[in-house]
């Protein structure tokens, strides 16, 4: 009841507007990270949360931005809490904006719990390590870097490749073998409007199944709310997951859109900045994010991330590509020359990795060859590599027969097994099948990592 | 004019017969390559307008399948906009409602005192020095210094509607 009464006192002792940041003076008793509305004269209501304390005057972010804000006409209700939002099975089929604010004309989310979007510590030795394969209907994600229940897997990529069709073929298709529900939250941070409506058409389907839950934060969208997007997303999530005992999939796509928005806070409270710009704690921030996803003792369900990340120029070193990896188990990275070659989708096999891969693939839980046949198709792809970079120093009819026939090899590993359609849903058999059919290709001495016994049972 | 010797057009006969002959192998054989080729002609026509005529099939079930696709998600798409419309015009109708039940109050009898105890409360949360007048809205609001308290019933009532959000989901899903 105080709490409710708190969240009528209105403030309007307005200091200073800085960017994304209101200076408030005249306030007592309120907390770090405490969400607020904040009504301006005239115009629709705003949302903000709290950044720091200091006496009586307290810094706002604004999630919405001030402009058009004025010294005076403006009020302020804290609410007493950090940012909650209602949890549960409710949000399934809704599209909502970057807030969590439905966008499909549909009334607000609501629910009997709320959860705080920051989300609880989890005890480190109630995680449970990640086990069984999230399928995708990828084939070179399922093949050669499968995805694990509770794990986070990003996407690395340069602006202009199909990350995005990627991460939403990903988002339409991934089940789990588990026999337990399947859900997906898709995050989208930045989006152009066209980019927009290819997310919602694609995932119309899985929607309208009442499996998938859409924020979409646009382009044009405030670029502070991007701040909360991924962690509403999270928080709906570990809901789904923990107390309905879901698998749920989290798509965060793109996660340097959301680097840029805490950037600009950053910018704004005047910190010293440290890598281009970014904030010395970006690395804390993404992880804040990124450990999120896992298992739990003693509970059913599993939270698995996907985030995608754009290089800026394709810069591995650039620091979100680079904090990212220190955080998260592998990546999937695209690459500018396999799209040239028209391939889709365009993964460098050879710099992409599932560090969890073993704890997802093999007997018992894809197939028992899965795990050879994965590590005999990247090391023949390396060895087709050298194949090709010695043929362009000593020409194609130089080499000897083996090494024509890695070069075939690998012409048909990315034409017939990593090239798919964008909406196409191969079953891990078909993928395995393609990948037998690639080493048939290559003399029988040559396929070491695999036993006698699969050779005989699998090759064609 | 000059004619033939006599006896010669006997001694040409085997040559006319020869050059007939010739001629007539030569005009076989055309005609043989020329129906040759007007079959190869026709059977690779064929052969393509077969081709065009797969393609076009596959293509045409191809579209068609899209097509449908697409208007099956388009028709779900609406029928689930109208659905959620519907949810948001029954709450939108219960807030209506709410508020014009909380008008009433304003003639209850018991209204006097909720002023009261909103005063009282008012003065509670901004201190002795505040300044407390009930609102041409019912409730009171109350001002000290650059805060502003606003108990006024509407926003009590939206307040409230708020709180208990969880509950309105009950218009349109049982239990």
């Amino acid at each position: 009841m105080a709490n409710s009464h708190r969240a009528q006192v209105g403030h309007s002792d307005v200091r200073e507007l800085r960017g994304p940041l209101l200076v408030l003076g005249d306030t007592e008793g309120v907390g770090w990270d405490e969400f607020a509305t904040v009504d301006v004269e005239g115009g629709p209501q705003r949302h903000g949360l709290v950044l720091e304390v200091d006496g009586d005057e307290t810094t706002l972010q604004v999630l919405e931005g001030t402009e058009g804000m004025a010294l005076g006409g403006v009020e302020v209700r804290f609410q007493g809490r950090p940012l909650a939002v209602p949890v549960g099975p409710g949000w399934l089929g809704r599209v909502c904006n970057g807030r969590g604010e439905p966008l499909d004309g549909g009334p607000p989310v609501t629910a009997e719990d709320t959860s705080p979007v920051g989300g609880w510590p989890l005890n480190p030795v109630y995680r449970e390590p990640p086990q069984d394969p999230v399928i995708t209907g990828v084939s070179v994600v399922d093949a050669l870097t499968t995805l694990v229940r509770g794990q986070k897997l990003p996407i690395f990529s340069i602006p202009g490749l199909p990350h995005l069709t990627l991460a939403t073929q990903i988002a339409a298709q991934a089940t789990a073998s588990s026999g337990r529900a399947f859900r997906v939250v898709f995050a989208a941070m930045g989006m152009t409007h066209a980019d927009i409506a290819y997310i919602r058409d694609r995932l119309e389907e899985r929607s309208a199944a009442g499996e998938l839950v859409l924020l979409l934060n646009a382009a044009d969208d405030p670029v502070i709310e991007r701040i909360l997007t991924p962690r509403i997303a999270l928080t709906i999530a570990e809901s789904l997951a923990y107390d309905y005992g879901s698998d749920v999939l989290v798509v965060m796509s793109d996660m340097t859109s959301y680097a840029e928005a805490v950037r600009e806070v950053s910018a704004a409270r005047r910190e010293i900045p440290a890598r281009r710009g970014y904030p010395g704690y970006l690395y804390s921030d993404l992880a804040e994010l990124y450990e999120r996803c896992g298992r739990v003792r003693g509970r059913e369900g599993s939270v698995t991330v996907v985030p995608v990340l754009t290089m800026p120029a394709g810069d591995i070193t650039h620091p979100v590509p680079d904090l990212t990896g220190y955080i998260t188990e592998g990546q999937v990275v695209l690459d500018g020359d396999i799209d040239a070659r028209g391939i889709y989708p365009p993964v460098d096999v050879l710099s992409s990795l599932s560090r969890l891969m073993r704890s997802g693939a093999g007997r018992g839980r894809t197939r028992e060859d899965h795990l050879d046949v994965a590590a005999q198709i990247l090391s023949a792809m390396a060895r087709a590599r050298s194949a090709a970079e010695l043929a362009e120093l000593v020409g194609a009819a130089a080499l000897s027969e083996t090494d024509k026939a890695y070069i075939e090899f690998r012409t048909v590993v990315e034409k017939e097994l990593l090239n798919q359609g964008r909406d196409e849903l191969r079953t891990l058999e078909q993928t395995l099948d393609l990948a037998w059919q690639a080493l048939s290709l290559l003399p029988r001495r040559e396929l070491t990592m695999l036993s006698a016994e699969f050779l005989d049972r699998y090759l064609p | 004019m000059t004619r033939l010797p006599q006896g010669a057009e006997a001694a040409l006969d085997p040559v006319r017969q020869a050059l007939r002959r010739d001629a007539e192998t030569a005009a076989a054989r055309s005609e043989a390559d020329a129906r040759q080729q007007a079959a190869d002609l026709l059977g690779r026509a064929q052969a393509e307008a077969d081709d065009i005529h797969r393609t076009a099939q596959r293509e045409g079930a191809e579209a068609a399948r899209a097509d449908a696709a697409a208007s099956s998600a388009r028709a779900r798409r609406q029928a689930r906009r109208t659905v959620l419309a519907e949810q948001e015009h029954l709450r939108s109708l219960l807030a209506a409602q709410v508020q014009e039940q909380v008008r009433e109050v304003r003639r209850d009898p018991r209204y006097p005192q909720i002023l009261r105890r909103l005063t009282a409360e008012a003065d509670r949360i901004l201190g002795p020095m505040a300044s407390v007048t009930e609102s041409h809205k019912g409730g009171v609001t109350g001002t000290a210094g650059s805060r502003r308290l606003d108990l006024s019933l509407p926003t009590l009532a939206d307040q409230a509607l708020e709180d208990h959000s969880g509950e309105v989901r009950r218009l349109w899903h049982d239990g």
